[in-house]
């Protein structure tokens, strides 16, 4: 059976440090369904980028590792850059039940600012990293700014972001909404039109 | 203190507080199945009660705490009532009566050794010299008279007048429940005392304590079986016995490695070849000995159900902590054989079976066939034995280079 109050425990305990740059939220209402977030580290082609992260609780949780995979795609020689799956010891075979959720997250946002291309999980994404290593920093930051924009930003602030640049307020809204609430086409558009 | 009365708890198979229990875990000493509420008067029970329904007055000896309380009620009374009838009708006083104040002025008179019963200081100078005084012969020595019990337990509604003495103030538990006259009661008392206080402290400080798998307070959960602390032999890191124990025997299907995985510590990694249970936890390397010491000693006083007097073998040998006896009480004695490996290392070996040697062999003749296809029953027998000793003295040499070639030539 899954330990219940641990999970519960480790909840509060990770949502309430804020600093980390990962945090935990339900998905449904089973607790063995979670989604984690990790903010990408500064000094990488990932900073800047939020990442999610799927994570499942098998039955023997915390005897056995919980099953994570990244949702938002990355660019990673040790994250399949097809299904997102992660090749990390502890999440298998490494795996100690006085490691927490919020720990393991913590080792995946290490494992973005240090890779291990000797022992690769994208064979590709690994053979660009040791071959042409620019192309992979590019390739990387691409990935990040194409898929794990921070999105977070909620729509009076992107209203008053625009209203700020001298647009008046009616037409930032209709304009924003029109866009589906992406700011940057919505700038676009305001200039353009 | 005195361990006389069977503990109630530790007859069920459940005293938590072991060793140090006040009451006796000896399983020759007689349980207290006297009925209290028959003594005072009523148990509404009647005949149906568990407990024993005597009247006080016979049960006096047998339930009084002390020991020396005991020898007390023998001294006083019977000597005098039967041997010295004479002595109490010249007195004109009735021993019951006498004995307020023999006991009052025994606090002034000198310390006797427990031991000497009162009859014969009765017979000697003593008593003459105490007659001399006026005092009643009946003389009780002070250390054999017990303490004020309403005193021992806070205050005595007595006071100065009270007839009983009253001990000495005990300062770690701030009772009055050293006896003056009896040395090695009060210093016992001051151990005892002294270790149960230890120990209080040890239990509130194992109250803080988090189990790092479950992340609960260890001494807070549900059911008693679950509040026990999982001590690792080679580390520090507290768990709770379930989690820890969970840990260990996940099953290797789920890919971890039980050497270096399961049985680490899964703070430090650590590896541990056992885990202790115990109910508190401690502060110093000393207190973790004692308590893998009395674990080991309990668990040496149960048979090994896997050497099962004899008749089974154990898989963990000479290492194994429960008792390896067999059924007329003789341990079992093993012998270490110990054998020279080829990296000039001392190996021991383990035990060698026929059962080894044939499968070994049989694999040696199909391999090699076309040389021992002719070979006669009476050879092959032959060859064994002679396989059997080369081996023995050999040891891992002659079975890493094949024994069937190695010992033809």
């Amino acid at each position: 059976m899954l330990d219940l109050s641990r999970v519960q425990k480790e909840l509060v305990d990770c949502n309430r440090d804020k600093s980390s740059g990962v945090s935990i939220d339900l998905v449904g209402d089973q607790l063995s369904h979670l989604a984690g977030t990790i903010s990408g580290p500064i000094g990488t082609p990932y900073e800047g980028g939020v990442f999610r992260i799927d994570i499942r609780l098998p039955d023997g949780y915390p005897f056995e590792p919980p099953k994570m995979q990244f949702v938002t795609k990355v660019w990673h020689p040790n994250i399949s850059s097809q299904n997102g799956a992660i090749c990390l010891d502890i999440l298998k075979d490494q795996w100690s039940p006085a490691l927490t959720l919020k720990t393991a997250l913590l080792s995946l946002q290490a494992l973005l600012s240090a890779p291990e291309p000797d022992d690769p999980q994208d064979a590709v994404v690994a053979q660009q990293y040791l071959r042409d290593y620019p192309t992979f920093l590019g390739t990387a930051r691409y990935w990040t700014e194409a898929f794990a924009r921070r999105v977070s930003i909620g729509t009076e602030e992107k209203v008053q972001k625009l209203v700020e640049m001298g647009f008046p307020e009616a037409l930032v809204r209709t304009t924003l909404e029109n866009a589906g609430g992406d700011e940057n086409m919505a700038l676009e558009k305001l200039c353009s039109g | 203190m005195p361990k006389r009365v069977l503990c109630k708890f530790f007859a069920h198979g459940a005293c938590l507080k072991g060793e140090h229990c006040e009451f006796s875990h000896d399983w020759k000493d007689q349980a207290n199945n006297v009925c209290t509420f028959y003594q005072k008067g009523v148990c509404s029970y009647g005949s149906r009660c568990r407990y024993d329904h005597v009247k006080a007055s016979r049960v006096q000896a047998p339930i009084s705490s002390s020991s020396a309380s005991v020898s007390y009620v023998h001294q006083a009374s019977n000597p005098i009532q039967v041997s010295h009838p004479s002595r109490i009708a010249s007195s004109g006083k009735t021993t019951l009566v006498s004995s307020i104040p023999v006991e009052l002025s025994a606090l002034s008179r000198p310390f006797f050794p427990p031991d000497k019963p009162s009859w014969f200081q009765d017979s000697g100078d003593y008593a003459i010299s105490e007659n001399d005084r006026g005092v009643h012969s009946i003389s009780v020595a002070p250390s054999d008279q017990p303490i004020c019990a309403f005193a021992a337990a806070g205050k005595c509604p007595y006071g100065e007048r009270c007839p009983h003495i009253h001990g000495d103030l005990c300062s770690t538990c701030g009772k009055h429940c050293l006896h003056p006259y009896r040395p090695d009661e009060r210093e016992e008392h001051i151990k005892m005392c002294q270790k149960n206080k230890e120990r209080l402290e040890a239990l509130r400080h194992s109250q803080e304590i988090e189990c790092s798998v479950c992340l609960d307070r260890v001494l807070s959960k549900p059911t008693p079986a679950e509040r026990k602390f999982g001590l690792l032999s080679e580390c520090d890191h507290p768990f709770c016995i379930s989690c820890i124990r969970n840990w260990r025997n996940n099953s290797p299907t789920s890919g971890m490695d039980v050497n270096s995985a399961l049985r680490a510590c899964p703070i430090c990694r650590k590896v541990s070849y056992y885990v202790i249970p115990s109910v508190i936890w401690y502060s110093t390397k000393e207190e973790k000995q004692e308590i893998v010491n009395s674990y080991k000693a309990k668990l040496s006083s149960i048979d090994c159900r896997y050497f099962d007097f004899g008749s089974g073998t154990c898989p963990f040998g000479t290492s194994c902590f429960y008792k390896h006896a067999f059924r007329d009480g003789r341990l079992e004695e093993v012998v270490l054989r110990h054998l020279g490996a080829e990296d000039g290392n001392t190996v021991i070996a383990k035990d060698i079976r026929l059962s080894d040697f044939l499968s070994r062999l049989r694999l040696t003749f199909i391999s090699t066939q076309e040389i021992y296809a002719i070979w006669s029953a009476g050879n092959m027998l032959y060859s064994l034995h002679y396989l059997c000793l080369r081996n023995f003295s050999l040891g891992d040499e002659t079975r890493n280079r094949g024994c069937g070639i190695y010992t033809i030539e």
